[in-house]
C-alpha cells in the first residue's frame, strides 16, 4: 500500500503539474483537494485491501495535483518564488517526518480508518481559501499565473532528492517496524518514540536561516541522515533511549537536505509547479526505491535472526543448571509458545508462566527467561542492521550529485 | 561569522557528529550485539562431571541430540525444539524435508554417539558400552520411528527419550 501510493505520486506529479498549469492552479488545487478528501473517505470505508490500495492510488493523484498547484499559488501569498519554494520545501520535510508519528497515534488511539478520516476536514480547510482563486479563474478565464516556457529539470538536485528520500524512507519505515515488530512496542509507544524525528526536524529547519548555502545544507543534511542511519545499524542494546541520538541526527538532517535540494531544484526555474512536480516525483520515486531495496533484506534477516536467537536461547536452557525435567518442560512450553507467535519476534515471558514455587528454581527460571529474552532482543535488533546500513549507504550516495551540482552550475 | 565559514562549520559539525555517533555505538558493542552462536553439533562437547543416573541421562540426551543434529545438518537446539511435541516434529520434518526413516536413522546415530561420549566421560564402563551399542545398532528402523512416535516427546522426559536404552543404562551403570 505504501509503495502503490508513492509510486502513483511519483508518476502523477509532473503530469499533474502540467494539468494545473493548463486549467489554472486554483481550480487544479481545489479539484485535487476534493479528490484527495473523497479518496480518503473511500480509504476509511474500505473493507478489503484491494479497494484500500485503489483508493490510496486515487488519493495520490489528487494529492499530486493539489501539492503541485499550490506551489504555483504560493508566491502571490508569500511575496516571492524563493520564499514560496523554501516554505513549500519545509512543509514537505516536516510532513515526511511527522507522518509516522501521527499515523501511529491515530491508529492506537482511534483506529486505522481515522488516519484517512482526519485528512478530510484538513483538505476541506485547505480548499476554502483556494476556492476564491478558483472562482476568480472561472469567472475571468485568466490564469492567476502567467504561462511560461518550462526549463529542464535540475537533474542532479532531483537525483540527490531521490537518493536521500530512499534513505529517509528506510529510516522511518524500518524504525517503526523495529519498534513494533522487533521490540514489541505498541503503535502508540512507537509513535511517541519516532516523534523525536519531527521535533528534531523543526530544529533543523531553523538552521536554514543561519546557513544560506543550499549546497552546504544539503551536504550536511545527507551526512547527518546517513550518520543517524549508521547509528541505528549499530545499536548496542535493544533500548529505546539509544534510538534518540540517531533520530535527532536524522530529523535535523532531513529538514536540511530536503529543503536545500528542493530549493536548488526550483531555484531560477520556471514554472515552479512543473519543477515542483519533478521534486515530488523524485522524492516519491526515492521512497519506492528505498522501501523496495530494504524490504527483502530485512524480511530475510528477521526470519534468520529470529531462528538464531531462539537457537541461542534454547542453548542457554539446555546448558543451564535447572533440573532436567524442569528444563524439558520449559523447552516444550517455549516451542508451543513460538508456534502460536506465527513467525513474529516473540515476547517470551508468557512461556515461562507459571513460575516454579521453589525459590531456587524460581530464580533460575527467571534468570533463564531474561537470558532468552536478551537473545531474542539481540536477534530482533540485529535483523534490521543490514537494512539500516544499506539506507545509510544510499544516503551517502546522494553526496555525489550534491557535490557535482556545484561544478555543473559553475 | 561570514556565510562561508558557517557553511564549513555546518558540514564539519555534521561529519564530526556522524563519526562520533557511529564510533560511540561501535565502541559500546553495536557490531557484536547479535544472538550468541550455537556450537556445531558435529564438534565434541565435553560432559560436565555427571553424577547419578539423572544427570548421566541428561548428558546422554544432549549428546544424542548433538549426534542426531549433526547427521541431519541442523543445530542441536533446533532438533531439541523439533522433538518437543508431535506437532513440532511434523513441522520440522516438513520444513527440512526429512522423512521418518531419515529422522530415525539420525536419532539412532545420535544414541550411539551418546554411548561413545558416556564412555569417554567415564560414566559408562567400556565393557558395558559394547553391548549397549549392539542393542542400539540392532534397533530396526521402524522401532526407531516407534521410539520417536510413541514418546509424546523425545524431550518430554528422560525415560521417554532413552526408551530401550534407559533399561540398559539402569542395568549397566555402576
Amino acid at each position: 500500500m505504501l509503495v502503490s501510493f508513492n509510486l502513483v505520486m511519483a508518476l502523477a506529479a509532473v503530469p499533474a503539474a502540467h494539468l494545473a498549469r493548463r486549467v489554472g492552479p486554483g481550480r487544479a488545487a481545489a479539484v485535487g483537494l476534493a479528490v484527495f478528501a473523497g479518496a480518503g473517505l473511500a480509504c476509511a470505508a474500505s473493507d478489503q485491501l484491494s479497494t484500500l490500495i485503489a483508493a490510496r492510488c486515487v488519493q495520490a493523484v489528487g494529492g499530486a495535483l493539489a501539492v503541485t498547484a499550490v506551489l504555483e499559488l504560493l508566491p502571490a501569498t508569500v511575496g516571492s518564488e524563493r520564499r514560496a519554494a523554501a516554505l513549500w520545501a519545509t512543509a514537505g520535510a516536516t510532513g515526511a517526518a511527522l507522518g509516522p508519528a501521527i499515523g501511529g497515534l491515530l491508529t492506537e488511539l482511534v483506529s486505522w480508518q481515522s488516519i484517512f478520516l482526519v485528512q478530510v476536514p484538513i483538505a476541506i480547510a485547505a480548499a476554502v481559501p483556494i476556492l476564491a482563486v478558483a472562482r476568480h479563474e472561472a469567472a475571468t478565464g485568466v490564469l492567476s499565473t502567467e504561462l511560461r516556457q518550462t526549463g529542464r529539470p535540475h537533474f542532479l538536485a532531483n537525483l540527490a532528492l531521490a537518493l536521500v528520500s530512499a534513505a529517509i524512507a528506510g529510516a522511518l519505515f524500518l524504525l517503526v517496524l523495529l519498534l513494533i515488530e522487533g521490540w514489541r512496542l505498541s503503535p502508540i509507544g512507537a509513535a511517541i518514540v519516532v516523534s523525536v524525528m519531527p521535533l528534531a526536524a523543526l530544529l533543523g529547519s531553523r538552521l536554514d536561516r543561519l546557513v544560506p548555502s543550499a549546497r552546504a545544507r544539503a551536504a550536511a543534511g545527507a551526512i547527518l541522515v546517513s550518520g543517524g542511519l549508521g547509528g541505528l545499524a549499530l545499536l548496542p542494546r535493544a533500548e529505546v533511549a539509544l534510538t534518540v541520538p540517531p533520530q535527532v541526527m536524522i530529523g535535523i538532517g532531513l529538514a536540511l537536505v530536503l529543503s536545500a535540494l528542493t530549493e536548488t531544484a526550483l531555484s531560477g526555474r520556471a514554472p515552479q509547479a512543473i519543477h515542483g512536480g519533478w521534486t515530488i516525483s523524485a522524492r516519491h520515486a526515492g521512497v519506492v526505491i528505498g522501501i523496495l531495496a530494504v524490504t527483502p533484506i530485512f524480511t530475510h534477516d528477521i526470519a534468520q535472526q529470529r531462528h538464531d536467537a531462539i537457537d541461542a536461547g534454547t542453548a542457554v536452557i539446555l546448558d543451564s543448571k535447572v533440573p532436567p525435567l524442569l528444563k524439558l518442560d520449559l523447552a516444550q512450553k517455549i516451542e508451543s509458545h513460538l508456534a502460536g507467535e506465527k513467525g513474529k519476534v516473540p515476547t517470551i515471558g508468557p512461556a515461562f508462566e507459571p513460575l516454579p514455587s521453589d525459590p531456587e528454581e524460581h530464580d533460575q527460571v527467571v534468570e533463564l527467561r531474561e537470558e532468552l529474552q536478551d537473545q531474542l532482543n539481540r536477534g530482533a535488533t540485529h535483523a534490521f542492521s543490514p537494512s539500516f546500513g544499506l539506507a545509510a549507504l544510499i544516503g551517502l550516495l546522494s553526496l555525489i550529485p550534491i557535490g557535482l551540482a556545484r561544478r555543473v552550475e559553475l | 561569522m561570514n556565510a562561508e565559514r558557517r557553511s564549513l562549520l555546518l558540514v564539519g559539525g555534521a561529519i564530526i557528529s556522524a563519526m562520533l555517533l557511529v564510533g560511540i555505538y561501535l565502541a559500546a558493542g553495536g557490531a557484536s550485539y547479535t544472538p550468541e552462536k550455537t556450537q556445531d553439533p558435529c564438534k565434541h562437547r565435553a560432559w560436565r562431571n555427571p553424577e547419578g543416573l539423572q544427570q548421566i541421562a541428561e548428558q546422554f540426551t544432549l549428546s544424542a541430540l548433538d549426534g542426531a543434529a549433526c547427521q541431519l545438518g541442523v543445530s542441536r537446539e533446533t532438533l531439541a525444539r523439533a522433538l518437543a511435541t508431535p506437532e513440532s516434529r511434523e513441522r520440522f520434518k516438513k520444513r527440512y524435508d526429512i522423512s521418518d526413516a531419515k529422522l530415525a536413522k539420525a536419532v539412532r546415530a545420535g544414541l550411539l554417539r551418546a554411548v561413545d561420549d558416556a564412555e569417554e566421560a567415564g560414566a559408562l564402563s567400556p565393557i558395558l558400552a559394547a553391548p549397549l551399542r549392539e542393542t542400539l545398532r540392532s534397533i530396526p528402523l521402524d522401532q526407531a520411528i516407534e521410539l520417536i512416535n510413541n514418546a509424546e516427546s523425545l524431550l518430554d522426559n528422560v525415560e521417554g527419550f532413552l526408551g530401550p536404552a534407559q533399561s540398559f543404562l539402569e542395568q549397566l551403570l555402576p
